[in-house]
């Protein structure tokens, strides 16, 4: 009896012990490396086994096209015990697109009848894109140095060229006449691409993991190769990952058994901020960089699971290849399950370079709602309409902008999306009205998971038009999720997609109002009973396409479909607001993202930054995490820091889970209400510059939120530096990571100077500096050189801001010049493509500001005025003191004064400051100081 | 902002301007706002007292050019009332026929009317018209209404407090006449408890007597076989009794086999591997319990449970009851229903097992609030009108039994010997009432009910509210719960007023999953009945009722700013 009672004591006690993991993230519920065959077969590969030869090297179609063969072709008489081996060439195509673009691809040659056409992802290249197209001419052949066989050289770009090795097969860009290297493929002789074939007898395809099988009817499809970098010293992207923007090596020497990064879109309960794994979205682009200020760039284009291992350098010691060593390099390998290589290479030549090549491929960030650029408030949920009401009365009463409120999937009946709680929200378009009179907007979540409720007019009319994705078996795949079981639509057709989108109509959503946008949550797809939380690879989409193929694609589709149906609920007049969890390449188009559930702690407040930075770079300019930390209750100084930082998020949101004590920002007395006011003031005054960023990123793909190497790409300083980053080209943050820090170590790159936002100190650029700091703010510098556009009046939204005069801040530099940019439009409509906006350029040199139009005056179709007029110019780092500036070509004379840099006092002395100039910002004029 | 040292007006002054001819034609729009714009009356003064003006923080000086002239030339807004040039600032909306506000500046001219006069947006942008006239219509009348509950209110609290005051008399009264009763009924016990005593001994000694007596007339009547049989018969009896004991015992390990049995297949497949453990479950459940992590449903309950059930500490423990109270509100009751059976019956049969032990207790301490009121209805018959004999009945009885039962004169007479111990049996019991009765009346005493003891009342009463599906139960001094159908999620414990015994504070509910104990906040105002208005959960687990009361409708108020 005794021994008994001891048994479950210790039973007990192991209870104990092992459930203070509980919580946390389960590594062993998602698959490793080891556990995928693909990625097991491709990581244990050697270099140099693959042999296989670029034969009938030729253009075709102003295309470069090849086949690829092995090179001992096995004499098959002499197998009489084996099954005769047909040898199917792999078909490879080079084409070469504007700006510097190369695109590879290699697939099975669909002539020779494949038991199955393998996947290519649509709609994620731009239809403009093709139209970028080079149509080759010629290619010359040439054998390189040290080479035995020939290689063929194609016209990349002015300065570039594409080169194809025949034997052993190779593919890279180098500078043109010379032998530099940028990117290339197969230096390492890893390719390996497992072409479909029929099942041989007593062969088992199945993969199992935990209780789950997969069918795997096709068999093994995988593809992985190897891709290097050159002048590289670091490699950055393919998100996403909670880990540093300088990627880490995964193999080499030196490094610990680790895995490789995963690109899987998975739903990750509770994430680790320092893993390679796979999170809610996946970006399979990778940008190189190093210290020649020279970036690269390779996507591959391909939405299986992928796995990329960065290797360290010395990981191929021993296998005897030796490329250029005069150039630094770093090798990557490239793994997914199935697909095809569909793959771009992109020359650069900096950072920015790289990702407007990026961006002409995946399309360009699109233009955001002016509100959307403001500040958001979430929780999990607002309860009802009466706790939305008093959230809302708050923020006034405490003086607190903000220009959304959201609803988490607790407003809905019963997870029936499109539906209300009738109890909860019996009036929600009232509701709504009353929020868009003060100018502010909501947004309402929409999951991609159905709720199988015969009752329910969404489901049943998907089941009839058998819109669901199948189980293996043929049947409405049926996964659990908030609602219980559900269905899942196929986002991969486009006829549903467009049904979808239809659905966002005001007659269809009964209870919308033009205010509401959209959220998408869940679209990884997260599926609480599936294998790793997610749809079983065996399921099918339209077409035959396994789950497999898209699986990374699927949020995006999701995340298009609900864009597109906004887009038409206002017949295309309205931008499109809809924030998605999961992405893929293209995201960008259809609106915002966010990092997902992280946790109220400061390590996830760190891991933030590069994070957004990732996600930036690789497209997704628009992009934040939840304020707060979405697990657990911050502390009150951490959520001060979160939304310090937060407000410099691109997308600007606080969220808590439903379980989280409430942390609207009064909620922690008058001095953290003061701070988070502040904090999110400081966005407010800001978004004439955000704004402007938008439209840079809109135009150019360049990030609003950029690493520090993106503006200073010759500086190595700044390669390791993820704790501080630029928004724009003008100022740096530098985030506050712990507790009760009095000092923060703060890197200004360059020769110019810096100026302390919000004091106007300066400091010498190219130093590190230990910057004493204030709870007020985290450290935030503008650039000697640039001028950044204002709007320094408090309102209830950005929406009141809309006539508020500007203030121009020029920060000089040694020269005593500046420039800057200010970017105007009715904020909401499509009017701008048309040439309704007002976009201009300051610069200020030898004493005198000047306001040039650079909006094209040609094809416009579309006008956008605006009455705003500048109503104060600070000067930063102007010496003498001049007492009045001349206004031109009104010819008036203005005085100048001394005041504060910042609005209500701040801290720093006094500044030079040109009052109420009174000039408008869509006029040409000058201001003289004299 | 602290210079002005003013903040938004609440709305109701008891003061209100009206005036003499109302303007009912939307607010005039002058191009160029009178200079004064946005200054409070008694401010006007001070603007107009010189041609330069010092900003009121003595950051600096402006001309009365510059007085409201759209540019902020002082950091805490002096010189722009009526503009939204300073952040800091604060616009005056005089609202003739209604109350003055005090707005942020940033209201002006912003598109949205905040005054009711309309004055804060002059810019011409939107036509804002002028309801201040009809605004303090309907303010005056609930400002009416308002000051007429609290006078009729006023009355209330004072028929309160004369009540608690009576109230208290009665119950102090009460207590001292019960612990006075307490010691005669003492001393009672203990004679009848002395002569139960005595007459047990008496009867030992004549059993022992009769015994002796039996004895020697059998040795005189059997034989010595006889008595072998015998000897045998009893030995065989006692052999049966052990084999019975054994099996029972197996019986028990059996039991506790089954019940490892149930530890190791749910919960410590769990925590290893989620997955793996999955393999018995349906699709279904395998669902529900990854949607647990997010929010907090059955399976993580388990764990909870199991948490609980091996830690001794009061405090884990008590978790798992709550756990299980919301498992039955997410209606997932069945399962770990059975769970908590069988660890109960383990724990009513074998006591060594300190965590069955436990979570018996635990069920049972989670009523334990009942029994004492069962205790006090119990009670009420022996306090009631014919009460005050009771007492005296006894002691007359006893006083009887002690004559009438001779102690000294054996054979002892059964029926005497048999009054004695149901009088005992009897009048210990009233004791044990009397002194529960005791206990409850002195905690009830010490409590604070308030600055005139106005919330006396409140002791003995709950107060509910039923919304959706869920009826709250709030019992000052006690708890406050939420039921849903059979099952009840404890709110909080009575823990204290605050707020100048605005509020009443109960924590320590039930532990939310990932989250905080619940609590629960009344917020109390003056009401012509003691009734709940509102109940809500704005924070997750932290609730918040609204309720009316007699208790706050203090006469001071009336003469105050009315609030």
């Amino acid at each position: 009896m005794r021994t008994q009672m001891r048994t479950i004591n210790i039973l007990l006690l192991l209870l104990f012990l092992s459930s203070q993991t509980v919580n946390s993230w389960k590594r062993e519920e998602f698959r490793n490396c080891n556990q995928a065959t693909f990625c097991k077969r491709a990581r244990s590969r050697k270099p140099g086994e693959c042999s296989l030869i670029a034969h009938d090297v030729g253009i075709s179609d102003g295309e470069l096209t090849a086949k690829l063969l092995p090179k001992d072709i096995p004499d098959q008489s002499h197998e009489e015990d084996q099954e005769p081996h047909q040898i199917k060439p792999l078909i490879l195509t080079l084409s070469v697109y504007q700006d510097g673009i190369l695109r590879l691809k290699i697939d099975e040659d669909p002539s020779l009848d494949p038991p199955k056409k393998r996947f290519e992802v649509p709609d994620v290249i731009i239809p403009e894109f093709d139209a970028k197209k080079l149509w080759l001419q010629r290619v010359s052949t040439e054998i390189i140095d040290g080479d035995v066989g020939s290689s063929s050289i194609i016209y990349l770009s002015d300065g570039y060229e594409a080169v194809v090795r025949h034997d052993p097969f190779e593919v890279y860009v180098r500078e043109k006449g010379r032998n530099v290297r940028v990117v290339s493929l197969n230096s390492h002789s890893l390719f390996d691409f497992e072409q479909l074939r029929t099942k041989k007898e007593g062969e088992d395809w199945e993969e199992r993991f935990k209780s789950n099988t997969d069918t795997r009817p096709y068999g093994p499809q995988s593809i992985s190769f190897d891709v290097s970098f050159y002048d590289a010293d670091f490699v950055s992207g393919i998100p996403e990952h909670a880990t540093s923007l300088a990627l880490k090596p995964t193999r080499g020497p030196g490094v610990e058994e680790s895995e490789p990064y995963r690109l899987f879109n998975l739903d990750v309960f509770e994430y680790l901020h320092e893993s390679p794994f796979g999170l809610y979205g996946s970006i399979p682009f990778m940008i190189a960089h190093g210290k020649s200020g020279k970036s690269s760039g390779f996507f591959w284009l391909n939405a299986a699971e992928m796995q990329i291992d960065v290797l360290g350098s010395g990981w191929d010691a021993e296998s005897g290849i030796s490329l250029p060593s005069s150039q630094n390099r770093i090798d990557t390998l490239w793994m997914s399950e199935a697909g095809i290589v569909d793959t771009f290479f992109f020359v650069g030549s900096g950072p920015k370079d790289v990702v407007k090549q990026y961006t002409v491929v995946t399309g360009r960030p699109s233009m955001p709602q002016l509100f959307s650029t403001a500040y958001h408030q979430c929780r999990w949920n607002y309860r009802d309409e009466e706790d939305v009401e008093h959230v809302d009365s708050k923020f006034d009463e405490h003086d607190i902008p903000y220009d959304v409120l959201w609803l988490d999937i607790e407003h809905t009946d019963g997870k029936r999306y499109f539906t209300w709680d009738k109890v909860l929200f019996p009036h929600p378009d009232e509701m709504q009205r009353k929020l868009a009179a003060k100018g502010r907007h909501m947004v309402a979540i929409v999951d991609p998971h159905i709720k199988r409720d015969e009752s329910f007019p969404l489901h049943k009319e998907a089941t009839q038009k058998g819109y669901y994705v199948k189980d293996a078996s043929g049947k409405d795949f049926d996964g659990w999720c908030w609602p219980g079981s559900s269905s899942y639509l196929d986002m991969l057709s486009p006829e549903i997609r467009s049904w979808w989108g239809d659905k966002f109509s005001y007659e269809n959503y009964v209870g919308s109002t033009p205010s509401l946008y959209i959220w998408n949550d869940m679209n990884e797809p997260s599926v609480f009973n599936g294998p790793e939380i997610t749809m079983p690879r065996d399921a099918l989409h339209n077409g035959a396409v396994e789950h497999r193929e898209l699986h990374n694609a699927y949020g995006y589709y999701f995340h298009m479909a609900t864009a597109d149906g906004l887009l038409k609920r206002e017949d295309g007049m309205d931008r499109p607001f809809v924030l998605s969890r999961a992405f893929f390449a293209g995201s960008q188009r259809y609106g915002a993202v966010w990092t997902g559930d992280n946790t109220a702690d400061w390590d996830h407040l760190r891991v933030s930054v590069p994070m957004v930075l990732t996600l930036g770079l690789t497209g997704i300019s628009f992009a934040g995490a939840d304020v707060g930390g979405f697990f657990g209750n911050p502390e009150p100084e951490l959520l001060v820091r979160w939304y310090q930082l937060g407000a410099y998020y691109p997308f600007f949101r606080a969220h808590a889970h439903q379980d989280t004590k409430r942390r609207e920002p009064w909620l922690f007395g008058e001095r953290n209400t003061e701070l988070i006011r502040e904090a999110v003031h400081v966005r407010y005054i800001l978004l004439p510059y955000f704004y402007t960023l938008f439209r840079e990123a809109n135009t150019t793909g360049a990030p609003v939120a950029r690493p520090l190497w993106m503006e200073f790409p010759s500086d190595e300083a700044t390669f390791s530096i993820d704790e501080a980053f630029m928004v724009g080209s003008s100022l740096l943050v530098q985030g506050v990571f712990t507790e009760r820090a009095k000092h923060a170590s703060v890197y200004l790159p360059g020769k110019e100077s810096w100026y302390d936002m919000k004091t106007g100190t300066a400091y010498k650029g190219g130093k590190v500096y230990k910057l004493e700091l204030s709870e007020e703010s985290v450290p935030a510098f503008q650039k000697a050189g640039t001028i950044i556009p204002r709007k320094d009046r408090f309102r209830r939204s950005s929406t009141q801001m809309v006539h508020d005069p500007y203030t121009l801040v020029i920060a000089l530099n040694s020269s005593l010049a500046a420039e800057g940019e200010l970017y105007v439009d009715d904020g909401k409509s499509f009017e701008y493509e048309k040439g309704g906006y007002i976009h201009r350029r300051f610069v200020f040199s030898n004493g005198k500001l000047t306001s040039l139009n650079l909006a094209s005056v040609s094809s416009r179709k579309s006008k956008f005025s605006s009455e705003c007029i500048v109503e104060r110019i600070i000067l930063l780092g102007y010496t003498s003191g001049p007492k009045n500036a001349l206004v031109e070509p009104s010819n008036q004379k203005v005085e100048i004064e001394l005041g504060p840099l910042w609005p209500q006092g701040g801290r720093g002395a006094a500044v030079m400051t040109i009052r109420k100039p009174g000039v408008r910002i869509s006029d040409d004029w000058t201001i003289k100081i004299l | 902002m602290s210079t002005f040292g003013v903040r938004i007006v609440k709305i109701f002054v008891v003061k209100t301007e009206i005036p003499t001819s109302i303007d009912r034609s939307p607010a005039s729009l002058p191009k160029d706002p009178y200079p004064y714009i946005g200054i409070r009356p008694e401010d006007e003064k001070y603007y107009k007292a010189a041609d330069t003006i010092k900003c009121k923080d003595g950051s600096n000086n402006f001309s009365k050019f510059q007085l409201n002239d759209d540019f902020c030339d002082c950091a805490d807004g002096t010189d722009e009332p009526g503009t939204s040039a300073c952040p800091g600032g604060k616009f005056y909306c005089r609202n003739a026929g209604h109350v003055p506000v005090l707005l942020f500046s940033s209201r002006v001219n912003d598109g949205i009317c905040d005054c009711c006069d309309g004055s804060d947006e002059y810019d011409g942008k939107v036509k804002c018209s002028n309801t201040c006239w009809e605004a303090g219509k309907v303010a005056r009348g609930k400002l009416k209404k308002k000051i007429s509950t609290h006078l009729e209110g006023v009355a209330l609290w004072k028929q309160e407090v004369e009540q608690a005051k009576v109230a208290i008399a009665k119950d102090e009264a009460e207590l001292s006449k019960l612990k006075n009763e307490e010691k005669i009924l003492k001393g009672l016990v203990q004679q009848l408890k002395e002569r139960k005593e005595q007459i047990e001994k008496a009867e030992e000694r004549e059993r022992l007597q009769k015994e002796k007596e039996d004895k020697k007339k059998q040795e005189a009547e059997e034989s010595v076989n006889q008595e072998k049989s015998v000897v045998e018969e009893a030995k065989q009896e006692a052999g049966d009794t052990e084999e019975k004991a054994d099996s029972e015992g197996k019986a028990m390990e059996n039991t506790l086999h089954d019940e490892i049995g149930v530890v190791e297949d749910s919960p410590v497949d769990q925590e290893n591997d989620v997955t793996e453990n999955t393999k018995g479950l349906s699709r279904e459940e395998l669902g529900r319990l990854v949607a647990s992590r997010w929010t907090g449903g059955d399976t993580e309950k388990q764990n909870g449970k199991i948490d609980g059930g091996k830690d001794n500490d009061h405090e884990d423990h008590d978790e798992t009851s709550k756990d299980a109270d919301d498992e039955e509100e997410d209606g997932y009751a069945s399962e770990t229903d059975e769970d908590t059976g069988k660890y109960d019956d383990s724990s009513v049969e074998d006591e060594i097992d300190e965590a069955y032990e436990d979570e018996y207790h635990d069920d049972s301490s989670s009523s334990s609030y009942k029994p004492v009121s069962d205790d006090e209805s119990d009670f009420s018959d022996t306090t009631t009108p014919s009460g005050p004999s009771w007492l005296e009945k006894i002691q007359q009885t006893v006083r009887n039994i002690l004559q009438a039962v001779n102690l000294f004169q054996p054979p002892l007479d059964k029926s005497d010997a048999d009054r004695v111990r149901k009088e005992y049996d009897l009048s210990s019991t009233k004791l044990s009432k009397l002194q529960s009765r005791i206990s409850s009346l002195t905690q009830k005493l010490k409590h604070d009910f308030g600055p005139e003891e106005e919330f006396y009342s409140f002791y003995d009463r709950c107060f509910e509210i039923k919304q959706n599906k869920y009826v709250y139960k709030v019992c000052p001094f006690k708890e406050a719960s939420q039921v849903e159908g059979h099952s009840t999620t404890r709110l909080g414990r009575w823990d204290k007023f605050e707020d100048s015994y605005q509020v009443m504070v109960f924590s320590d509910g039930d532990r939310c999953w990932n989250g905080p104990d619940r609590s629960l906040k009344v917020r109390l105002r003056c009401g012509l009945k003691n009734e709940i208005m509102d109940v809500d959960e704005r924070s997750r687990c932290e609730y918040s009722v609204l309720m009316s009361t007699p208790a706050l409708c203090l006469e001071e108020k009336l003469k105050g700013d009315g609030r």
